[in-house]
């Protein structure tokens, strides 16, 4: 078994210490392997929904495992924030036999670990990345579980003509992906729909001076009826300070990264922002249930909407194992490929007729009366209107 | 690489090596770690599953980049923060010429078509990006090596930055910072330890060479390298164009490992990482290159496989992510405070210099100086803010004679030889050293214009032996490296030096530096050999041996010598004629025993008491031959 002599050679080549330090696993065990970053940059991100995915994991083996019949164990590993160390730790995975690939939030990460899995068809899902073409880049093993940032653009556009917006202002930074992105598939949408983007302005992330943008804005012919942007923090304060200071009145509208406890210390000035959250905890809903439960299991409540998605995750594989009937990883992987309308924390998952992002519930939100969040409603975006990646 | 002896004055015997002592000893620490490399590698293949083959690949890639780094950071002494950046450029450019047609249609839908559909085969890549690190290392090595020292650094972290920014905003081919990815994943075990030992052999070569040599002793001192020949921003040049190939392929290799990147994989991270590594190891020497990356994957490796918790030896280990970082922080405190230099300590292996090897057979004599111009001095001038160091002088320096500038401290005596020797340019006024110096006149040709000189504070390269601080100097005369090096033990052997070839510069004695600085000038076959205060700091005895050994070369070559002294019995016995300079202007020019009795002389010396008893002296002990010692 090549892990082990792995292991004879560490003995050789570095220190004795290195020896079978891995878990080993039953023989009826389904191995799940977790490549996360434990330490670095994205380590913030990765943690909360691994947490959520402990916590399922937990309660599934306590019922017998995955489909009842397959117990889970939980391989976990560090990459560092590091790409070449996650393909690294994602091989290694793979050698101790891992039949599920758990990657990390991260767009790079996680597509080297896609092309690692692609050929063994090991079924590959991402703790909360929302680059659609993150599935496309590696093919049909890889998953999101998290709405795409394709489809949150798609319920904000929607949502926009349905207000009665015309016109629309896009502002983009080309710095990452989210903010590069997601803005643009929401022009995508908007126009199909009747819309019509009349300006677009770019900004550098972490630059706090908006006052290009701003004067571009206000010198246009005819204000936009709504500003669509992707910006967070600290961009996102800083734009709508001096887009506000500037005299311009458009409403704004972003996506997910805008419910901070900053933006709603913000008051007055970001009322009118509506923005999109992966769930809606309306007391007695299932997501309300999941977050007192999940408080009672972690002893601190949930830090964002990551630990329920990573919860999902756990769901969802239990769900796909029933459905296969077995552990073999393609019978797996076509049967979270063929979900749909999945009952999960947040609302109903499909995965069936995607390329691997999944269609769910995604909420809108709206800041009104000084920076209080109300809720606007929950819509899951049509196949059809969401744009291709 | 190999320098062939041809037309060398040591070729004349018939057993002359082909390969300079320098050359054939890199080539055994090549080798040896070549062959280090290569058993981990077969280790790996035959006994490792995948998993740890990858890591094998990994840090054999890693290596490549380090030693990158080490063939320019430490060969010039400057910390590069941008071959992160490189690195970048390389795996780009890889990534869209191996990337498949299909592939591009859908991942790069705006790139430019005539970037688009080579499919190349990964070498085939490499090709192409190691002809486009030449023209990126010229491009950004220009103007950035302008700059020296602290500078240069800062300007390689903007050179990062902007490369950075360049990717990140060519979205079109880059996919700016979204993740370029479908590099086809060509690159294993037996792609990335070839390239690896590739690596190792010419960095370890490199710094051996003419070019590397040059480098080592621009950075070791600079005025010193540009006395005895050495273009500094040439040869810096050359190791910045080499640098950044090697860290271009080294990118090529970790685009090809990845198979999806993006900019921010070539950023500050890496940066720090290749430092790390390097820092750790070792900047001066490729072996500290090649131990701190084993070194820094070792640590990793170990506590990687620690922190995930479980039973080692018998201990139940907590899970402690994070371990890893923490074991690499304590590695680099620990490396800086018990070994600032590194685990190598800035030395190479130096397998066969251990080994004793024998200096090779010293050159030939060089022949006699013949028909050799004079140096001529027109009115020159040198003005620093209003104080006039050197006015409007005029003077003829006769081959093939001992001459004397002499005056009272703050003459202008050493602006004077600085300009003669072209390491100040004149405010004023020509020097004509008797051969073009070109438009660019810089110390370094009037050094091979046959010009040297020493220093009054000696200048000699102190992390260099003293055998390579002798042949920097000879290689800029000799054809090849083998006669530089016989040129070298010839000057060595002049001096009484030649038992101490391979002992660093910096262990040597006070009295036996200053010889070192004389060999190394002899070693450029001078015409006129300038010194300035050859005596200062020794003691009469070493004075005393230092003047005959000047004087019988002096006989010997026919050499001009041009000395500043403030001994003036070592003067008034030792030249033929004397300049008296004072308040920047010749006030007397004659033999010693019409100067001496130059009442112009006798009343600049009186503005001190020291000044009179000097002249004093000197004329007692030139009647005499004997008197008062005085330090002027």
């Amino acid at each position: 078994m090549a892990r082990i002599r792995t292991s004879r050679l560490a003995a050789v080549a570095l220190a004795a210490a290195a020896v079978g330090a891995a878990p080993a696993a039953y023989a009826e065990d389904i191995v799940v392997g977790v490549a996360t970053a434990q330490t670095g940059g994205l380590a913030p991100y990765d943690q909360p929904a691994l947490a959520g995915l402990r916590m399922a994991i937990d309660e599934i083996n306590a019922k017998g495992g995955l489909g009842g019949k397959y117990p889970v164990d939980l391989i976990i590993k560090d990459t560092r924030s590091d790409t070449a160390q996650t393909a690294t730790v994602a091989q290694e995975l793979v050698d101790a036999g891992a039949k599920i690939m758990i990657s990390p939030c991260d767009a790079d990460p996680s597509i080297s670990i896609g092309q690692i899995t692609q050929p063994l068809g090991i079924p590959t899902i991402t703790l909360c990345g929302t680059a659609p073409v993150l599935t496309t880049a590696v093919g049909d093993v890889m998953f999101g579980s998290y709405p795409g940032d394709n489809a949150q653009a798609t319920v904000v556009a929607d949502f926009a003509i349905a207000e009665g917006k015309k016109t629309a202002f896009l502002l983009v930074s080309p710095d990452s992906t989210y903010t590069a992105n997601l803005p643009e598939y929401f022009g995508t949408v908007f126009e199909k729909k009747g819309g019509k983007v009349v300006g677009r302005a770019s900004f550098t992330m972490g630059q706090p001076d908006f006052s290009a943008v701003v004067t571009n804005i206000k010198n246009l012919p005819e204000q936009p009826d709504v500003i669509m942007t992707a910006a967070y923090e600290p961009d996102f304060p800083a734009f709508i300070q001096q887009l506000r200071a500037a005299g311009v009145t458009t409403p704004v509208y972003g996506a997910d990264a805008l419910s901070t406890p900053t933006i709603r210390g913000l008051g007055p000035l970001v009322d009118g922002v509506v923005y999109t959250a992966a769930g809606y905890a309306e007391p007695g809903s299932t997501l309300d249930a999941f977050n007192k439960a999940f408080e009672k299991a972690a002893g601190h409540a949930p830090e964002s909407i990551y630990e329920a998605n990573g919860y999902e995750i756990g769901l969802v594989l239990d769900e796909a194992v029933k459905i296969a009937g077995s552990d073999d990883p393609a019978a797996i992987r076509d049967a979270i490929a063929g979900l749909e309308d999945f009952q999960g924390v947040t609302g109903k998952i499909t995965y069936a007729g995607t390329t691997g992002m999944p269609l769910r519930p995604v909420v809108l939100m709206r800041y009104e009366n000084g920076g209080t969040p109300v809720y606007v409603k929950t819509e899951t975006p049509a196949a059809a209107d969401v744009p291709a990646p | 690489m190999a320098e062939a002896a041809s037309g060398s004055a040591a070729s004349s015997a018939p057993s002359a090596p082909r390969l300079s002592r320098g050359v054939l000893g890199a080539g055994a620490d090549a080798l040896a770690m070549a062959l280090a490399v290569v058993a981990v590698a077969v280790l790996a293949e035959l006994f490792a599953g995948a998993a740890f083959q990858r890591v094998v690949t990994h840090a054999a890639i890693m290596l490549t980049a380090v030693l990158a780094l080490q063939i320019f950071s430490g060969n010039t002494g400057i910390v590069s923060f941008g071959h992160a950046a490189f690195m970048g450029l390389g795996a780009y450019v890889t990534g869209i010429l191996t990337m498949p047609a299909s592939l591009q249609a859908t991942a790069l839908k705006q790139l430019p078509a005539f970037l688009g559909g080579y499919e190349l085969p990964f070498l085939g890549a490499v090709a192409v990006v190691i002809v486009l690190g030449v023209v990126v290392g010229l491009v950004t090595g220009t103007p950035l090596l302008r700059l020296g020292g602290s500078s240069a650094s800062i300007a390689t972290l903007a050179l990062l930055i902007i490369i950075y920014t360049v990717l990140v905003a060519g979205r079109e081919i880059t996919r700016g910072s979204q993740p370029f990815y479908g590099v086809p994943r060509d690159v294993g075990l037996w792609t990335a330890v070839p390239v690896a030992l590739v690596a190792i052999v010419v960095a370890r070569l490199f710094r051996e060479t003419p070019i590397g040599l040059s480098a080592r002793a621009a950075a070791n001192e600079e005025r010193g390298a540009a006395a005895v020949g050495v273009d500094r921003r040439a040869a810096w040049l050359a190791s910045w164009v080499l640098s950044a190939v090697v860290a271009m392929v080294a990118g090529a290799l970790l685009a090809s490992f990845l198979g999806a990147f993006s900019p921010k994989d070539f950023y500050f991270d890496l940066t720090f990482t290749l430092l790390a590594m390097l820092i750790v190891g070792g900047m001066g020497s490729s072996f500290g290159a090649l131990a701190g990356v084993v070194v820094t994957m070792v640590i990793i490796e170990v506590s990687r496989r620690l922190e995930g918790g479980g039973t080692v030896l018998g201990v139940e280990v907590p899970t402690l992510f994070g371990l890893t970082q923490g074991a690499l922080a304590l590695a680099m405190l620990a490396i800086i405070w018990r070994r600032p230099e590194g685990l190598a300590g800035g030395v190479e292996l130096d397998l066969l210099r251990r080994a004793r090897r024998p200096l090779p057979r010293p050159a030939a004599e060089v022949p006699p100086h013949a028909d050799v111009a004079p140096i001529v001095v027109m009115g020159l001038s040198k003005r620093y803010a209003g104080v006039v160091a050197v006015d409007d002088v005029t003077l003829v320096f006769e081959p093939d004679r001992t001459i004397g500038i002499i005056g009272p401290n703050g003459a202008g005596k050493t602006t004077l030889i600085n300009m003669i020797a072209g390491d100040v340019g004149p405010t004023t006024g020509t020097v004509d050293v008797g051969q073009p110096t070109g438009v660019r006149s810089a110390a370094y040709v009037f050094a091979r214009s046959g010009v040297a000189r020493t220093f009054q504070n000696i200048r000699i390269f102190p992390r260099m032996t003293v055998l390579e601080n002798v042949l920097v100097a000879a290689r800029q005369v000799a054809p090849s490296l083998v006669a530089a090096e016989a040129a070298a033990v010839r000057e060595l052997k002049r001096m009484g030096l030649d038992h101490l070839a391979d002992r660093p510069a910096t262990s040597l004695p006070y009295g036996l530096r200053r010889r070192l600085e004389v060999a190394r000038a002899l070693a450029l076959n001078p015409r006129f050999l300038l010194l300035d205060e050859p005596a200062a700091g020794m003691n009469p005895v070493e004075t005393g041996e230092l003047i005959a050994i000047l004087s019988a070369v002096r006989a010997e070559r026919r050499i001009g010598v041009i000395l500043i002294e403030h001994d003036m019995r070592l003067v008034m016995n030792l030249c033929e004629r004397i300049v008296v300079v004072d308040h920047g202007r010749v006030i007397a020019d004659g033999t010693p025993a019409e100067v001496r009795r130059n009442p112009d002389v006798v009343a600049a010396y009186l503005g001190s008491r020291t000044g009179a008893r000097t002249m004093a002296a000197s004329d007692a002990s030139a009647e005499q031959s004997k008197g008062d010692q005085t330090d002027g």
